[in-house]
């Protein structure tokens, strides 16, 4: 074998060395967190092997060392950050952000988070999935309260905005043939104001 | 050990012409044409700075520089183009028209590999710097346009090549790229099937229900989707199979070719039926430009030039 041929040959095995235990990292992951249809035994290896992978893709290195940034911005640079589990192991549920403006007038309107075309709207239901998804409170209202700036751009008038947000109860297809259509669980509310920082008005 | 080495050199470094090489160039091409052009009226929205835009980029780079701060992100170009006294808007425009023009060159071949460069770049500024507005299709752009700058431009189809008569590639080399580009897919496709197996939707058909009535993917009416309620678990299951089985069958000759349109017109069903259009192209344009290409042949088979009758 030529010497050029054995350095692809070894940037061969660890670029795909690394897309292995990233996608075995995010299954592991799955299985560990009770999300997959395999029985608990599977759950208590995979529990055991989920610090292995975190370990050989540097998650257990401190943030600033370089080895794991060069790690991550290859990674990154690569397109090869994240596992290949889309729609799995189950489609999860969807989310609904609505925000009601309020007019001085007392009249109240109701707007969803838009964009102009249907490739960028896939992408607004992503940015939900990412809200809903969120276990950190701030985060999810910090960007609750940037959307709800962008709503209250276009509607310069209003004087307070109430963010609703929900997730999605799809039916069955036997209990939508029963009459049973999509409904929505309210999650979280936050009122929001010209004058004042946003509060968190409820959660569920 | 001097035959395993052999064996695995074969394999790893097969001589291949460039065709596939070509149809992933112009395949990557359209897709940044239409990746771009789909986000043209939301494009300053969707990655304007603080106090503008949608949700703003300022989130994810700051997040994202505290993974690495390596990582481009759009960021970069607009602090380049306000330190020569454009705004941000004008810079996002030309990071805009930017990725449009290496689209078009990418698409007839001209500069190819400073196109896919600048491509690649751009497109991984976006998706980085969207952060929490980036899917699927945004991963799967970055890994064809990363193998594509490093694969060995131009191709034989390449206007590149026309003009400037550059000597011929090393096949081996070609050959190297093609077999990266396969095994990824296989790999794709391999974990993404064993995701799916272990979820109980897939295998009681649930999963494409929901997958089809849920928004904004539920393009087609629920009460025509009932009609086809028996399909949904043979759907789920084949699914499955055709994904988690898609590394035995890619690579045998005889069931190529019936893995490679299965696994396309999934995608296509996918585009037509979920209205993820881009995401059913480039994975069709990644598929087909890496188990296309020499389709046709038996093994041990090579093209030849027929005499002349």
């Amino acid at each position: 074998m030529l010497r050029q041929q054995r350095v692809y040959l070894a940037l061969f095995v660890l670029h795909f060395v690394l897309i292995i235990t990233i996608s075995c990292r995010d299954i592991v992951w799955l299985v560990a967190h009770k999300l997959t249809i395999l029985p608990a035994p599977f759950r208590a290896a995979a529990e055991k092997l989920e610090p292995i992978a975190a370990g050989v893709l540097g998650d257990k290195l401190s943030t600033p060392n370089p080895f794991r940034r060069a790690l991550l911005t290859y990674l990154h640079i690569a397109g090869i950050d994240r596992g290949y589990g889309y729609f799995a192991p189950n489609v999860p549920a969807g989310y609904k952000l609505v925000f009601e403006l309020h007019y001085p007038d007392g009249r109240v309107e109701y707007e969803l988070p838009g964009v102009s075309s249907a490739a960028a709207g896939l992408r607004v239901a992503t940015l939900l999935d990412e809200i809903g998804r969120s276990r950190s409170d701030p985060l999810r209202e910090y960007m609750v309260k940037t959307l709800a700036a962008s709503v209250w751009r276009e509607h310069p008038g209003v004087i307070k905005i109430r963010a609703v947000f929900g997730s999605l109860n799809l039916p069955r297809a036997e209990e939508f043939e029963r009459g049973k259509r999509e409904s929505y669980d309210f999650l979280y509310a936050y009122d929001f104001s010209r004058a004042e920082e946003p509060a968190k008005a409820e959660n569920h | 050990m001097a035959r395993w080495r052999e064996r695995l050199r074969a394999f790893l470094f097969p001589p291949e012409a460039d065709l596939w090489l070509g149809l992933l160039r112009i395949g990557l091409g359209l897709q940044v044409l239409f990746y771009t052009l789909s986000l043209r009226a939301d494009w300053n929205y969707l990655f304007a700075g603080p106090g503008e835009g949608l949700i703003g980029r300022a989130l994810p780079e700051a997040l994202l520089s505290t993974e690495s701060p390596l990582v481009p992100r759009l960021g970069w170009l607009i602090m380049l183009a306000t330190r020569i006294g454009c705004s941000e808007s004008t810079a996002l425009s030309i990071a805009w028209w930017g990725m449009l023009f290496a689209g078009g060159c990418l698409v007839i071949g001209i500069f190819s590999r400073a196109s896919a460069i600048l491509a690649w770049f751009v497109h991984l500024c976006a998706a980085e710097s969207g952060g929490f507005i980036s899917y699927g299709v945004d991963n799967f752009m970055t890994i064809g346009l990363f193998y594509l700058m490093l694969s060995p431009l131009p191709d034989r189809y390449s206007l590149d090549q026309r003009w400037r008569k550059l000597p011929s590639k090393n096949q081996r080399l070609l050959g190297f790229f093609r077999r990266v580009l396969q095994v990824h897919l296989c790999l794709i496709y391999f974990f993404g099937g064993v995701a799916k197996c272990l979820g109980s939707g897939w295998w009681d058909g649930s999963n494409l229900w929901r997958a089809l009535i849920q928004p904004p993917f539920n393009l087609i009416a629920p009460e025509i989707l009932i009609r086809l309620k028996y399909l949904f678990p043979v759907g789920g299951i084949v699914i499955c199979l055709l994904e988690i089985s898609y590394p035995i069958f890619i690579w045998d000759r005889r069931t190529r070719g019936i893995w490679l349109i299965c696994i396309c017109a999934m995608h296509v069903a996918i585009g037509l039926t979920m209205g993820m259009y881009l995401f059913a192209f480039v994975m069709i344009v990644l598929n087909v430009a890496a188990f296309g290409p020499g389709l046709g042949l038996a093994r041990g088979e090579k093209l030849v030039r027929a005499p002349a009758s």
